[in-house]
């Protein structure tokens, strides 16, 4: 049964190394086809009569090529696409040149119904192509001919033609020409994917999808014939680059577009061991990268430096459709755009700017989008193929030119692109239609563009995963019997929760009892997540790969199935639950005696929100063991946290809404601050404290391998800005230490404007670094410090219902109090753990950004077809406009110094002062930071024309520079609650983190 | 008639055989302990396969008496190496010799030749049964001589302790002064077959033919 | 994890499945200077074992009155693995290695039959691809019974480890510089008892059966191969 041709091959990296691989032939690897006459009985994906199309007459099953899985992948995820045979050698190169589509052709054939069939034809006997001796296994570095992987694709395909029988056929699809040209040859019937799917009949948007890769493709691009006049330097080769990389001639970095403008880039690079940022402007110099590819820079000389530009540069503002006349108009845009982009700057404020050579990686993905109307040839009803411009919502993505029949039918809608080419005499890269997600503007489909833009994995939880869940379901019940081993019983204690209203997911309860010695016994008790997510199952695996939960405005997206976020670990009142507990013994002086940790089950006595926790709490009369354990709590809490404010701890603010939503139609009705409340300070409290000590003890049993959470302190150049800007108010602001910031930010009072402070604390907010996780054996002891909370180490353990971080720390510390002797090795992985916290920082950040984006969303559903005058407060300032912020909804938006496009500005940068000026009818009108100003809000609709979202039009209507706000109608600005007259519930789906 | 066995194959149970040589007892059965021939040893005969192997055969086993159980052996098939036991048979040669004794180095163990040299002494005490006390070594040994002798303690750190207080032990092959192989003609004496100088040896019974 | 173990068809890197051995080529008494050896070639894993002794020990306080003493000298060739890699006598991983399968030998061999004597084991490692650890004990094995030592049974060790959810047999060099959790098992294959068991990573629990289960498995049907390899030894006596 076991062939095994053992071989040694030599590869060369750096110094000879001796590769010693067996490779096992095997004939019990059978082909397949059901029904087959050759192969003995066997389960198959593959279905026994397969489709015929117009160019294959007989029922025929598919083989792709690596190049046709590589660059058509979204074509073969079509549904239109059964009956494949995925050969082993494609699936083995497809993971050396892309793990992301290596995936998703995985995913495809573990799906039964597509019946996708893996052959493994590398160790089947008869199909096993032997090397041959000049053939070396490496394609890229080495200089001897490369191992032709199409050899063994036609191999298989030919063993398959001759294997199976009569009726039915094997079709190879390739775009490699002379490939075909060699099946062809060997008597295999090859055809490229655009010719195989255009004889598909019933998937018209199929032809639409095929990726224009140009070169091997016998179709004629001709679209992208037209604008061969612009053309970009050469990248340069990969050899090139690594030679470069290593005399140090070129720099490896990351591309970030700014968000602002698009023809601007940054990337941080090390140049002799120092981080340094280099920015990269023009399109000529950005050659063809894409926000987040890797590339390879050079350092441009001296005398080509710019200086840092505060340019808001939006590509529809400066630039005409260039799809007619590519050479005349985009030349004079350009010049424009340089001009405004050369702008004279003194010495000091040049910064780094360099060009780039290469490209190292390509960070595609799929895009959400709309296309450009002004592209689509009007009038035209055919489904006449026709070139269009796609433009991404990321605003730093360049429009993406795909060749579409229905691009009559695509307008107005959200559709998804993927880029597949740049080619250096293409303005723009080439890319393809992948699917539609919905109407623009529509709010299911808007959401969904959301979750997609930022990552957010939302698809219902798969079966598998739901096969974790426990059987009993809804009936699940602790049981004496099973559940108590190793648990301590505090059923009969008096433990409550204090959430917002309305909240399902209830991971933390808290208690507190008086001991006879006087000191209090507290409790934190955690939903106990980790006995029903065991570690590595697929429900575990789910919920890592999500990593959080993320809270949108009008609904949430769990991170774990629903059963046991919201039933099953939720701490609800009146029934048992399995807990972690955290326990202290703490003097009434808040001073900590002991501490204890315990699995326990645990009995809540009441579910509060904190507007019935407060009252139990203001109530002198209320004399119950809860209330009087809360009571016991706050006074506790409150010399907690003084002490805390005491060490240092940070009070920021950010302007946080809630929405109220209309009943029936989901629709804002009405937007509101959020309000924080003493108990929510109590709960807090309490889950800091559990939080550190909980850090103290994994860190503890666990010095290399403990998931930790630290907030490193912002460096000093983030606060000059705002520094500048406060130096007017007589406040300084001192973020050496957390503590001399803090006491800064107490002394930043205005007295005529109470919201001044709260201004300054968001400001200040903005300047700080991003909180992450990180494995404590990859840092340095003092490197642990949480900036915001002023302690020494911290983590997160108080949700492990909507963060996976916790479900770590949770079987981190269940093996440190030796509850789980059997924890795996992943755990203590110093390696594993370290990815597993990059990996949750970005779902975090994501997931964060999604939140934002959503109520972004909201907030432009709420302005839809209103006009107000708010107050408004300037919190930016550019050279073209302002950043102001609306404190009564949360709303920061631009105001442009020139309110109509390619109009002259009316607003000017003060040439000292960093503050705007115009002309007002009274004189010269002066912006400066932190200014109160009015504005009139409305919604801009995305039209069918506009490619991007709806968005918030500001226009300043006091201080009055005439112009600035075209119609002033204070009139039709009405007052808030009024648009309120139906009944209203507020929705709160969700709670939102209480931490940072 | 002798069948292979591999090392914890079983053989028999101890009601049947008595475990011998290259087999051991577990569990109230004899397994092997190393790959050779099962061989069945009647009481009373030799555990030399050489002698065994003619009349050991599984009719002489069964004929043999009851009460005293034959011993099963496992024999190798090569004798790469042995080690002398106490009472196993050993041939030497006789490196030097003082007053007290005669120093040996033993070259083959029952019948198998050793792979390296082990070294044994016969005490004066040990050379014969009788008449210990006139024993004088320079009239039994001398260097060069074989010997052949019987291991009768593992003596102390350095050497075997062998006795030829046997008839059938002692030299059994010596030279003369002149260089000739001297042919015994008594218990004690040899003569050189050229000269016809008579030496002194304790000589030992030559096998019967 | 970035490489794949097991792929979803059930085929490991080297186009094995699960449950399956290297294959196994073995000879016996290859050295005429040695009282025993043998040649274990598991898949790409060489390696080489003599056996000298029952001897007098080289130094006397080495020996023990009522037993024999078993020393174990492993090495690994410098031209064994990937990169050139020179080792001393004095590396503690050899030296560790080499305590465990002296002690493996130590409960097995009757080493009471020869006190005051010493039994060495010289294991070479030629060529390394993962399971030398195995590799050593079958080919000491065979090494001791081509020398005759006494010994209660063979000596069998089999190596299995945990990847993609399944229990892998006989792990290669990439299976197991991938991290795999791997478990070495020395069996006694007539009595089934365990005479070493080995593991060095941490592996859960409840896998840890059906790990141990299929590396006694493993061990069963190596013992079947290494039964043969001495029957046909036994055929053809050696020169000496």
């Amino acid at each position: 049964m076991l062939f095994s041709k053992a071989y040694v091959r030599k590869t060369k990296r750096g110094s000879v190394i001796k590769v010693l691989k067996e490779h096992y032939l095997r004939d019990d690897i059978y082909c397949g086809v059901p029904g087959c006459q050759r192969c003995p009985e066997h389960t198959t994906t593959l279905s026994a009569e397969p489709r015929q199309t117009t160019a294959v007459r007989s029922p025929h099953y598919i083989v792709p090529d690596t190049n046709i899985l590589y660059h058509q992948i979204d074509v073969m995820e079509h549904a239109a696409f059964v009956d494949v045979i995925v050969l082993q050698t494609v699936l083995e190169e497809l993971r050396h040149r892309s793990l992301p589509v290596y995936n998703r052709v995985r995913a495809l054939t573990a799906e039964p119904a597509r019946r996708f069939f893996v052959f493994c034809n590398e160790h089947h006997r008869e199909t096993f192509v032997q090397r041959e001796p000049e053939e070396t296994p490496n394609d890229r570095n080495d200089r001897g001919k490369p191992f032709n992987r199409r050899r063994p694709i036609r191999r298989a395909v030919e063993w398959y033609s001759a294997h199976i029988d009569s009726k039915r056929a094997v079709v190879l699809i390739t775009d490699d020409r002379a490939n075909r040209a060699k099946a062809k040859d060997a008597g295999i019937t090859a055809l490229s994917l655009r010719q195989y799917v255009e004889s598909l009949s019933g998937f018209p948007e199929l032809v639409d999808m095929v990726a224009a890769v140009g070169g091997d493709d016998d179709d004629d691009m001709d679209a992208s014939a037209a604008d061969k006049k612009f053309v970009y330097p050469e990248h340069l080769s990969p050899t090139q680059i690594s030679a470069g990389l290593k005399s140090g001639a070129f720099h490896q970095g990351v591309l970030n577009i700014s968000a602002h403008n698009f023809l601007e880039g940054s990337s941080m690079i090390r140049v002799n061991n120092e981080e340094v940022i280099v920015q990269i402007i023009g399109r000529e110099n950005l050659n063809r990268g894409v926000q987040g590819d890797v590339v390879a820079l050079q350092i441009l000389p001296k005398s080509e430096w710019r200086s840092g530009v505060s340019t808001v540069l939006e590509e529809e503002v400066v630039e005409k459709d260039d799809l007619e006349e590519p050479t005349t108009d985009a030349a004079t845009v350009d010049k424009t755009l340089d001009k405004a982009l050369q702008e004279p700057a003194t010495e000091q404020e040049l910064k780094p700017t360099a060009r780039i050579v290469g490209i190292i990686k390509r960070n595609w993905r799929p895009f959400c989008g709309t296309i450009d109307a002004s592209s689509v040839h009007a009038g035209s009803t055919s489904t006449q193929m026709q070139s269009v411009f796609f433009w991404a919502l990321d605003k730093r993505i360049p429009k993406i030119r795909i060749r579409t029949r229905q691009a009559q039918s695509l307008l107005g809608k959200r559709i998804v692109v993927a880029i597949d080419a740049w080619t250096k005499n293409s303005r723009y890269p080439a890319g393809h239609y992948v699917r539609t997600l919905g109407e623009v503007g529509d709010r299911a489909t808007e959401t969904e563009v959301l979750l997609l833009e930022h990552d957010v994995p939302f698809a219902p939880f798969s079966p598998l995963v739901l096969s974790f869940l426990p059987e009993e379901g809804e009936a699940w019940v602790v049981r004496d019997d099973l559940h108590l081993a190793n648990r301590e019983d505090f059923r009969s204690w008096d433990v409550c929760s204090i959430d917002p209203p309305g909240c399902t997911d209830i991971d933390d309860a808290l208690h507190a009892r008086l001991l006879p010695n006087g000191n209090y016994s507290v409790g934190v008790h955690i939903a106990d997540v980790s006995h029903f997510v065991k570690t590595d199952n697929a429900m575990d695996l789910e919920a890592r790969r999500r990593g959080t939960t993320v809270y949108l405005v009008d609904k949430r997206i769990d991170m774990l199935p629903g059963l046991l976020g919201t039933n099953l670990c939720s701490l609800r009142s009146n029934v048992d639950r399995l807990a972690f507990s955290c326990l202290w013994e703490i003097t009434p002086d808040a001073e900590v005696v002991s501490t204890r940790f315990t699995k326990s089950v645990i009995r809540s006595k009441a579910s509060l929100t904190y507007d019935e926790a407060q009252a139990r709490l203001d109530d002198p009369k209320m004399t119950d063991s809860v209330s009087m354990s809360i009571k016991a709590l706050n006074m506790l809490a409150k010399k907690l946290r003084a002490r805390r404010m005491a060490a240092g701890a940070l009070t920021l603010a950010s302007p946080e809404v809630r929405f109220r939503m209309e009943n029936d139609s989901q629709d804002p009705v009405d937007v509101e601050l959020k309000e924080l409340k003493d108990t929510n300070a109590l709960v807090e409290e309490f889950m800091l404290l559990a939080n550190i000590y909980v850090a103290r003890k994994i860190y503890e049993c666990f010095p290399e391998c403990s998931m930790l959470r630290r907030h490193p302190k912002p460096p000093a150049t983030n606060f000059e800005d705002l520094g500048k800007a406060l130096e007017p108010f007589g406040v300084k602001i001192d973020a050496s230490t957390s503590r001399t910031l803090s006491d800064s930010l107490d002394a930043a009072v205005d007295p005529n404007d109470p919201y001044f402070n709260k201004l300054v604390r968001i400001m200040t907010t903005r300047c700080m670094m991003q909180a992450v996780y990180f494995c404590s054996g990859t840092l340095a002891e003092p490197d642990f410090w949480h900036y915001g909370l002023a302690t020494d180490i911290y983590t997160h353990f108080t949700s492990p219902i909507r963060r996976y971080a916790d479900l770590v720390v949770h079987r981190l510390l269940a093996a440190s109090i030796g509850y789980d002797k059997t924890y795996s090795s992943e755990l203590t992985d110093k390696a594993k753990v370290k990815e597993m916290s990059d990996v949750l920082n970005y779902r975090n950040r994501m997931a964060q950004q999604a939140s934002r984006s959503s109520v972004e969303l909201y907030t432009n559903l709420f302005f839809k077809g209103k006009t107000v005058v708010e107050e408004a407060y300037v919190i930016r300032i550019l050279k073209n406009g302002c950043s102001l912020l609306i404190p009564k909804y949360g709303v920061e938006s631009f105001v442009y110094a020139a309110p109509v496009p390619n109009q002259p500005p009316l607003l000017a940068l003060h040439p000292t002062m960093n503050a705007l000026t115009g002309a007002g009818p009274d004189g010269e009108v002066v912006i400066k930071l932190f200014d109160k100003v009015r504005v009139q809000v409305t919604v801009e609709e995305a039209g069918v024309a506009a490619a991007q979202r709806s968005k918030l039009v500001l226009r300043l209507v006091e201080p009055n520079v005439p112009g600035m706000c075209p119609v002033v109608e204070t009139s039709t600005a009405r007052p808030l609650g009024g648009a309120a007259t139906t009944p209203a519930r507020t929705t709160r789906p969700a709670k939102k983190p209480k931490r940072k | 008639m002798s069948t292979k066995v591999l090392p914890g194959q079983r053989l028999g149970t101890t009601a049947e055989f008595r475990a011998g040589s290259g087999t051991y007892v577990r569990d109230g059965f004899v397994h092997a302990a190393v790959v050779g021939h099962r061989t069945l040893v009647r009481p009373g005969e030799s555990a030399d396969p050489a002698g065994a192997a003619p009349g050991a055969g599984a009719a002489a086993a069964a004929g043999a008496d009851a009460a005293v159980p034959p011993t099963l052996a496992v024999v190798r098939d090569r004798h790469a190496t042995a080690v002398p036991e106490i009472g196993s048979i050993i041939i030497g040669k006789v490196a030097r010799v003082n007053p007290r004794l005669a120093s040996l180095n033993i070259m083959v163990v029952g019948t198998t030749p050793c792979t390296e040299t082990f070294q044994g002494v016969i005490r004066v005490q040990d050379v014969r049964a009788t008449e210990k006390d006139k024993v004088q070594i320079y009239r039994s040994f001398r260097p060069g001589d074989v010997v052949r002798a019987r291991v009768i303690s593992l003596g102390d750190a350095k050497s075997y302790f062998l006795s030829t207080a046997e008839n059938e032990l002692g030299v059994v092959f010596a030279q003369s002064m002149a260089g000739y192989t001297m042919v015994p003609i008594s218990w004690e004496e040899m003569v050189c077959p050229k000269t016809k100088v008579i030496e002194f040896r304790k000589c030992a019974k030559p096998p019967q033919q | 994890m970035s490489r794949e173990l097991l792929a979803p068809e059930g085929l490991r890197v080297d186009g094995r499945r699960p449950p399956e051995l290297r294959r196994l080529l073995t000879r016996v008494g290859l050295f005429a200077v040695a009282d025993g050896s043998a040649y274990v070639e598991l898949g790409n894993t060489k390696c080489l074992a003599a056996v000298y002794g029952p001897k007098e020990p080289r130094t006397q306080s080495a020996q023990l009155h009522d037993r024999a003493v078993i020393n174990v000298e492993y090495n690994v060739a410098s031209f064994s693995s990937g990169e050139r890699k020179s080792r001393t006598r004095r590396d503690k991983r050899l030296l560790e290695i080499a305590s465990v399968i002296k002690r493996t030998f130590e409960p097995v061999v009757m080493t009471a039959t020869f006190p005051r004597s010493e039994i060495d084991i010289y294991i070479q490692i030629l060529q390394l691809d993962g399971g030398a650890l195995h590799a050593a004990i079958n080919a000491s094995c065979l090494a001791m019974i081509d020398a005759g030592i006494p010994m209660s049974d063979y000596v069998v060790a089999c190596s299995a480890g945990f990847a993609s959810g399944t229990a892998l047999l006989d792990l290669n060099y990439i299976e197991e510089s991938a991290e795999t959790p791997a478990l070495t098992v020395a069996m006694l294959p007539k009595s089934g008892k365990l005479t070493m068991l080995n593991m060095e990573s941490r592996l859960h629990l409840d896998h840890f059966k059906d790990v141990l289960d299929l590396a006694t498995e493993g061990c069963k049907s190596l013992a079947e191969s290494l039964d043969e390899a001495v029957r046909k030894a036994c055929k053809t006596p050696r020169p000496i």
